[in-house]
């Protein structure tokens, strides 16, 4: 049954996005599982999240780490049974947690019986699940999004004899959402979870659900059609339901992804996220600004999900090729680094494990308007492995203790899912749960209160945000306004010491009150309000007028 | 008493007054002489000592620069260090001799020597005006030269004669009336002569030259950029 | 110290906002709102093609402009050129404008770029003149590249001229610094180079700034500095010369050119007069471009400048020349235009008297410099006569040939010097 929440939950919550192979094991076969995430439930809770995103758990061949799936009903016996992921959701909901699960829509694994049934014969009642073709020369044009690998959309399927569709690996056939029996097969899905109790769907892929020739394929007009008529039958039966659209646009053409309230809940601002890195490494504010004011407003029942980092590599899709030059030259010198337009490392990695750098993107991470999304791991500072193959580097286990394999499985290190991280300054012996629960000063304990500090308030992710413009360039500030309530954010991007004079003569007459320390600092008068921060130093003030 | 004892009598008295006298002068004489000498031979020692100083200081170059050492060759006079340095004893064996010629203590004399020591102060800042003056005169002339002539003004020698000439007679007027000679007639004149000029000017510059004084005023007040002469080649 | 009173506190503050920077590109103003505007917009596309990463800054110091030329610099926004060409702007570009005093004074607007330079720990500090009409984006990366690259302290440019522009360069400027000095940079007097953070910083610390030379020309000045202190020197070809209205002033222009490098013989007596070979320097692009489209000029009116001027001025001339040199010159003052000749070895004697004589300031050294102008107007003449039909290597071979005289004449400069010091 699903937790019971007020409308629009989503817009105040602090998600928690993890893998549950990666997590904790239970039994012992070098395999997170669900009853091991269930173990660690309170964990998250104590970290102060309030949802977790589930990454795909279904049946799946697992090459494309389970995004591949061959049965949408099930839970992969690796992870567990079906009765184990309930009881899991059952503790989890009696946490608080909601549970947000992935709904990969846009394909199947090609070893789904869907398509084992389809590409079996031109007459089969399920041929036109997918998207058939005798030649490969349809829909000439689109973009190919996995470039490392794949060098067409179109597949030749030896069984059938023709090509088929796909936007991603070519062992994930696209789903032919032009057959209304998909669409209602994928409603009966979705329904079969809700049914379950799950808080809410994470669409992965949405963009490319319907083909069209003479065009790019993505964000067509069918597409949102699908996504209104899917998100009516989930408010008719399970109102509250949250349906997060995955969808690497830019943001004028993520805004159609909301509709007019009836489309998602939420959606990833993708182009954000590259853009608080290079910010940081500029020492600028430019970039951050400039992509938020050109982010479109969107319906008032809707929210942005933003992040630093997730499984997939930091996309640099969605920037110019100056910024893409730049990106790369500066956070991945060693090619290898770089995979698909994109650069697959974590969070601590690519701020060189500097601690005031990562409070400081967290800091804006938490502050900036939109839903924050922790990827697991990232809350205690873990290290990655660019070594591992595609994006498995960022995938490794949860490092909960500096014991046998990372306290994360009791079984044998060799048939663990995944090595661990081992090295001197990532290694689970320097950087896990545990050692960071005994220290107040430690990254987790750090991460829990700012989550606190957030959660104080419903104006990070229900406010309005109002930057300003101080003459510093390297200090971004804004104002965050709800109500009457106010709290000014301001962050120094560089390394260096800065001082910046903030114009806030519309708030005069108001006291500043630090948001963690609970200190006052002086009142807001006539003349231009200065600050001195330290490298890397934010501030978040409450403004009172007392 | 007969007329030849009272003829003897009053010969013998004034004989008598006459010695008085030169027993009185006499002395005073012989301090006059001594004192003009001893004035000599300061004021040749004066001397010396402001040639000295004015070559030490290259006062003739100076001059040169003034175009006073010109002046001075072409009235057939000694150069200007030398005339200083003659100035200079002059006035100090003048002043002893003075000061002599007061211990005679002849009345009135001492009066008029008191004006000639009160005179010298003055005399010498009409020099020192002089001097400027010619200074002055001789950079002026020759700016007014330069100018003309780069601006190919065709009457450029009339030009710089014309400031020289109009700079000597303004120092001049003002030496001598700081000597305080003729002082009514030199400002009367100068007056009628320099605001005489200055008319003659204002018509030529205002009704003869309109055209030329717009242009000049444009580009002084209104920060209009100088006409540029398209014949002239950019030089850098 | 003086630089303390040179920055207000308005621009501290704006200084402070800007932060470190690599690059400062200066731009010293004065009433030139005409041509502001297509110059900053060419510096900003410069930027943005050439040094997208790089944190620069653009800084005017201004003499006062009434004609709104402050703000023109500080209204044109980063985001417009992006508008029109489409080439992105990785970082925010500062533009920082100060009135440094009442009045232009390029001492003072030179000192308070380099001034901003050194604050800002910049790597490179590029000057560009506000007249450069014929700026092009890629000027910027000819001036900052070899400091970037390869370590150079001034990089002074070259230009593509008409083979009759510039003739005061390359008759005497040129020639004097070449043999003098003994460093063949073409352009001593530039109004736009770059020099580097270090030479910026050692120039403000130099106590010649007050100087006769730096207050009447601070562009030859620097060049002359970095000369003689031993700095990595270069030069860069730009493109065509952009044209500048004050310098068609013939005596303006030697004020500012002649009457520096004549003062900076005094100083500077201890290195030059040791110099007996000339340092070639480093040139990135052609040494020198010249473009041969017919120029129509005044021959005779030149002539008769400078037969009026040898007239007009004998009583100066005799202060300043010899009497053989004075001599020679009424002599050529009598030749009609067609075998009108100003023989190279006998400019450089008259150059060399000239600067000898202003060394010993017989008269006044402005007035000096006055009196050259119109033998330099015969000089110029000449030039122009034996190049009328010359191809651009005939020219350039003109110039070699009379910087061949200046430099084996040099004997002769030392010896009407005088005291050796």
């Amino acid at each position: 049954m699903q937790l019971k929440r007020e409308a629009g939950w989503y817009k105040d919550t602090i998600i928690y996005q993890v893998h549950v192979r990666t997590f904790f094991d239970s039994n012992g076969d070098g395999i997170g599982d669900f009853q091991g995430l269930a173990q660690k439930l309170d964990y998250l809770q104590d970290l102060g999240v309030d949802a977790i995103w589930l990454m795909p758990f279904f049946p799946s061949p697992l090459r494309d780490d389970g995004y591949d799936i061959s049965d949408y009903r099930a839970v992969h016996p690796r992870y567990g049974t079906l009765e184990d992921f309930k009881s899991f959701l059952s503790v989890a909901h009696e946490r608080g947690l909601s549970v947000i699960i992935e709904l990969v829509a846009n394909h199947t694994s090609d070893q789904h019986p869907w398509f084992q049934e389809s590409r079996s014969s031109q007459q089969n009642p399920k041929r036109d699940w997918y998207v058939w073709s005798d030649t490969d020369t349809r829909y000439r044009g689109t973009r190919i999004i996995f470039l490392d690998t794949e060098m067409s959309n179109w597949a030749w399927d030896p069984i059938s004899k023709s090509y088929y569709w796909h936007r991603f690996f070519s062992h994930q056939p696209d789903l032919n959402f032009d057959n209304p029996a998909v669409r209602e097969e994928m409603w009966q899905v979705m329904k079969f979870w809700l049914d379950l109790g799950v808080d809410g769907f994470r669409l992965d892929a949405v963009p490319y659900l319907i083909e069209r020739e003479g065009t790019n394929c993505e964000n067509l007009p069918e597409t949102h059609e699908i996504i209104r008529w899917l998100r009516k039958r989930v408010d008719d039966e399970f109102p509250g339901t949250m349906l997060l659209a995955e969808a690497n646009q830019w943001p004028a053409d993520l805004r159609p992804y909301f509709g007019n309230g009836d489309e998602f809940h939420m959606a990833f601002h993708f182009p954000l996220m590259p853009r608080m890195f290079m910010g940081l490494r500029l020492e600028d504010r430019k970039p951050i600004t400039e992509i938020l004011q050109q982010t479109p407003d969107i319906p008032s029942t809707c929210q942005w999900a933003i992040f630093l980092r997730n499984h997939d590599e930091l996309t640099l899709e969605m920037v110019t090729d100056i910024e893409r030059d730049y990106m790369y030259d500066i956070y991945a010198t060693d090619k290898s680094m770089r995979l698909n337009l994109g650069i697959r490392r974590r969070l601590a990695p690519l701020l060189d494990n500097d601690r005031r750098r990562i409070e400081l993107m967290t800091g804006m991470l938490m502050s900036l308007p939109g839903t924050p999304i922790i990827y697991y791991g990232d809350e205690i500072g873990m290290g990655d492995n660019i070594h591992l193959g595609d994006r498995n580097g960022v995938r490794t286990p949860m490092q909960w203790s500096g014991g046998s394999n990372g306290g994360f499985s009791t079984a044998d290190p060799e048939i663990l899912y995944s090595p661990l991280i081992s090295n001197p300054l990532y290694g689970y012996q320097a950087v896990n749960v545990q050692s960071q629960k005994r220290f107040d000063h430690s990254l987790l304990s750090w991460m829990k209160q700012i989550i606190r500090v957030r959660r104080s308030t419903p104006v990070f992710g229900s406010g309005s945000i109002e930057f300003l413009y101080p003459a510093n360039h390297r200090v971004l500030a804004y104002v965050r306004k709800l109500g009457k309530e106010t709290v000014l954010v301001v962050n120094n991007l560089s390394s260096a010491a800065q001082a910046v004079e903030l114009d806030l003569k519309q708030y005069k007459g108001n006291i500043l009150i630090e948001m963690f320390g609970k200190n006052i600092f002086p009142r807001i008068g006539d003349l231009p309000y200065l600050l001195t921060m330290g490298p890397y130093q934010f501030y978040w003030f409450r403004l009172r007028r007392i | 008493m007969n007329m030849w004892d009272k003829i003897v009598s009053e010969l013998m008295q004034v004989l008598h007054e006459l010695q008085a006298g030169v027993a009185h002068y006499l002395p005073r004489v012989v301090v006059l002489l001594v004192i003009a000498l001893v004035g000599w031979l300061i004021a040749y020692l004066a001397k010396v000592t402001v040639r000295s100083i004015l070559h030490w200081t290259r006062f003739s170059k100076l001059s040169e620069h003034t175009g006073a050492a010109q002046l001075l060759n072409q009235a057939a006079l000694p150069s200007s260090t030398e005339l200083l340095s003659r100035f200079a004893f002059w006035v100090v064996w003048v002043g002893f001799v003075l000061l002599g010629v007061s211990i005679l203590g002849i009345v009135g004399l001492e009066d008029y020597t008191a004006r000639f020591f009160m005179f010298l102060p003055r005399l010498f800042a009409a020099l020192v005006i002089l001097f400027l003056g010619l200074l002055a005169a001789s950079f002026f002339s020759r700016a007014a030269l330069l100018a003309a002539v780069n601006s190919n003004f065709r009457s450029s020698q009339l030009a710089s004669v014309s400031v020289r000439i109009a700079i000597i007679i303004f120092v001049l007027s003002m030496a001598f009336e700081v000597l305080g000679v003729a002082e009514r007639t030199v400002m009367i004149a100068f007056g009628t002569a320099f605001g005489a000029v200055m008319f003659a000017l204002a018509i030529a510059f205002g009704l003869g030259g309109q055209h030329l004084a717009r242009e000049f005023l444009e580009e002084r007040l209104a920060k209009k950029k100088p006409h540029v002469d398209e014949n002239e080649l950019s030089p850098l | 110290m003086a630089e303390e009173v040179l920055l207000n506190d308005e621009f501290l503050r704006q200084l402070m906002n800007v932060g470190e920077v690599d690059i400062v590109v200066g731009l010293p103003t004065y009433n030139n709102a005409k041509t502001i505007e297509p110059v900053v917009r060419a510096i900003q596309a410069g930027i943005l093609k050439c040094f997208p990463r790089e944190r620069v800054v653009i800084i005017g110091a201004d003499g006062g402009s009434q004609d709104g030329t402050r703000d023109l610099v500080t209204g044109i926004s980063i985001d417009d050129v992006w508008r029109a060409s489409k080439v992105y702007a990785l970082r925010t570009l500062p533009v920082v404008t100060t009135e440094y005093g009442h009045g232009p004074e390029h001492r003072l607007a030179l000192r308070t770029i380099l001034s901003a330079a050194d604050l800002l720990r910049a790597r490179a500090c590029v000057v560009i003149s506000p007249d450069s009409t014929t700026i092009e984006a890629d000027w910027l990366q000819h001036l900052v590249q070899p400091i970037y690259k390869e370590d150079f302290d001034l990089v002074a440019p070259v230009y593509r001229r008409q083979k009759f522009a510039g003739l005061l360069m390359r008759n005497l400027l040129y020639p004097m610094t070449r043999a003098v000095y003994g460093s063949g940079i073409r352009e001593p007097y530039a109004s736009e180079f770059a020099i580097s953070g270090r030479l910026a910083t050692d120039f403000l610390g130099n106590e010649d700034w007050n100087g006769d030379g730096a207050r009447s020309g601070p562009e030859i000045f620097v060049t002359i500095m970095a000369i003689t202190g031993k700095y990595k020197v270069c030069q860069s070809f730009l493109g065509v010369k952009p044209a500048q209205d004050r310098s068609s002033d013939l005596v303006e222009a030697m004020r500012r050119t002649v009457g520096p490098l004549f003062s900076s013989l005094d100083g500077k007596f201890g290195y030059w007069s040791s110099v007996t070979s000339c340092q070639q320097v480093p040139a990135f692009g052609p040494q020198s471009e010249v473009t041969l489209e017919p120029l129509t000029v005044d021959l005779a009116r030149i002539r008769e400048m400078f037969v009026t001027g040898v007239g007009e001025l004998d009583a100066v001339f005799k202060s300043v020349l010899t009497e053989s040199t004075l001599a020679d010159l009424r002599r050529i003052a009598a030749l009609d235009l067609s075998s009108f000749r100003y023989p190279a070895e006998m400019w450089a004697k008259t150059v060399f008297e000239f600067a000898a004589s202003y060394h010993k300031s017989v008269i006044s050294r402005d007035h000096i410099v006055q009196a050259l102008v119109p033998l330099y107007r015969g000089r110029a003449l000449t030039f122009l006569l034996e190049n009328q039909e010359a191809s651009a290597e005939e020219v350039e071979r003109s110039v070699e040939s009379l910087c061949g005289e200046f430099e084996r004449l040099k004997p002769y400069l030392l010896e009407v010097w005088g005291e050796r010091k």
